[in-house]
């Protein structure tokens, strides 16, 4: 007991003003902002797909690009939650890309099966992966940069959803630049390659947000 | 203290602000809530001592991840839960580590382990210089005269972990006396 009277005496001296981090909608925010304007950037560098007005008019592909970006933002904002000891009280919205994942799953099926007669795969195939996951390298940092700053608890799952989120913004990316309209080709490279970011994610979260 | 919910939440919003007081009335709360917590899942009193310190340095630097608007229990409730698990988890690694073989200590528990052919003032020397249980416990059981079943009973220790224990420092015993 006198320890602890001591080191509560001794912290209490330490206790010099602390500002408070920001609520975790205005981090995540922060974080789609900073995303959104470097896919516009590469976008802008890397080029359009040239057929992208005529698939702005296939219900499937703006189902797929939607959910995706919905996707982007949901794990952006758990990622933001999972920073908080206590998930900032707020454990629905840490819990929010688990839905939107099961709608995305739920549009590729549809979209596989409305793919009749099935599009030719493209000459490519885990290029398609590893451009992605490069594309993916800057916000992944950026997230994980912000995110040791807090103190989260949930340290593994913090670190799988916010791999996930940068690589979402990587499949934005790739969905609106790469010719491609073979939906089997895009869940084999584009969106498959997801299960083991998330893993990557789980042992990152552990070795770098952990305190 | 009257209304202490709220107090707390006053409280970590004058510490954020640099009140010293404050903050260290704030820290006195959190270790009287907390310390019933980790009692309850804590056998050995000094580990609720050392934990309670951890977690109260947890909460000291992280205390810029609270922003007084919302409960504060729940958030330092959330680190307590966060470091009780880590220690216990330390714990049981230790222990995994430090576990022996049922098979490596088989025939000393179909031996009587309180009948050694050495005798136990010849070799009190190195006895001594065993980890306190288990100096503790050879003596007891050698010098004393009490079984093993008897020793657990005294020292609240279950029967085969005092077996285990006492093999242990025949071990250690054997790799001295055999230089």
């Amino acid at each position: 007991m006198g320890n602890i009277e001591e080191l509560v005496e001794s912290l209490a001296r330490d206790a010099a003003p602390v500002k408070p981090v920001p609520h975790p909608l205005m981090l995540s925010l922060g974080w789609v902002a900073g995303a959104a304007i470097y896919l516009v950037v590469t976008l802008w560098l890397s080029g359009l797909r040239p057929d992208l007005m005529q698939k702005l008019h296939e219900p499937w592909f703006i189902a797929e690009a939607a959910s995706l970006a919905l996707i982007f933002i949901a794990t952006s904002l758990s990622a933001a939650v999972l920073a908080f000891p206590d998930l900032h009280q707020m454990r629905k919205a840490a819990l929010a890309p688990a839905g939107l994942f099961a709608l995305f799953m739920a549009i590729l099926f549809f979209a596989w099966r409305a793919d009749v007669p099935p599009a030719p795969l493209p000459m490519h195939s885990f290029e398609c992966t590893a451009n992605i996951a490069l594309f993916s390298l800057l916000p992944a940092a950026w997230t994980f940069f912000s995110m040791r700053k807090f103190a989260s608890t949930h340290y593994r799952w913090a670190g799988s959803v916010a791999l996930l989120s940068a690589f979402s913004v990587g499949a934005l990316w790739m969905l609106l630049h790469e010719l491609n309209d073979s939906i089997i080709h895009a869940i084999q490279w584009h969106y498959l390659p997801m299960l083991g970011i998330g893993l990557i994610g789980w042992w990152l979260g552990k070795s770098l947000l952990k305190w | 203290m009257t209304d202490k919910t709220e107090n707390l939440e006053t409280l970590m919003k004058l510490s954020l602000g640099g009140d010293q007081r404050a903050y260290a009335v704030l820290l006195q709360e959190t270790a009287r809530l907390l310390r019933p917590f980790l009692a309850r899942r804590l056998n050995v009193s000094s580990e609720v001592d050392d934990l309670l310190q951890e977690i109260l340095i947890s909460i000291h630097k992280a205390r810029h991840t609270y922003d007084g608007e919302r409960p504060y229990k729940p958030w330092a409730y959330a680190i307590a839960k966060f470091r009780l698990q880590d220690h216990l988890r330390a714990h049981y690694a230790d222990r995994l580590r430090h576990a022996i073989e049922l098979s490596e200590v088989e025939n000393d528990l179909l031996e009587p382990v309180t009948k050694s052919d050495i005798s136990y003032e010849s070799i009190s020397g190195e006895i001594q210089k065993l980890p306190p249980k288990q100096a503790a416990i050879l003596h007891m059981m050698h010098q004393e005269g009490y079984t093993a079943k008897e020793v657990a009973e005294k020292i609240g220790m279950k029967e085969s972990a005092v077996k285990v224990a006492a093999h242990r420092a025949y071990k250690i015993l054997r790799k001295i006396l055999e230089r």
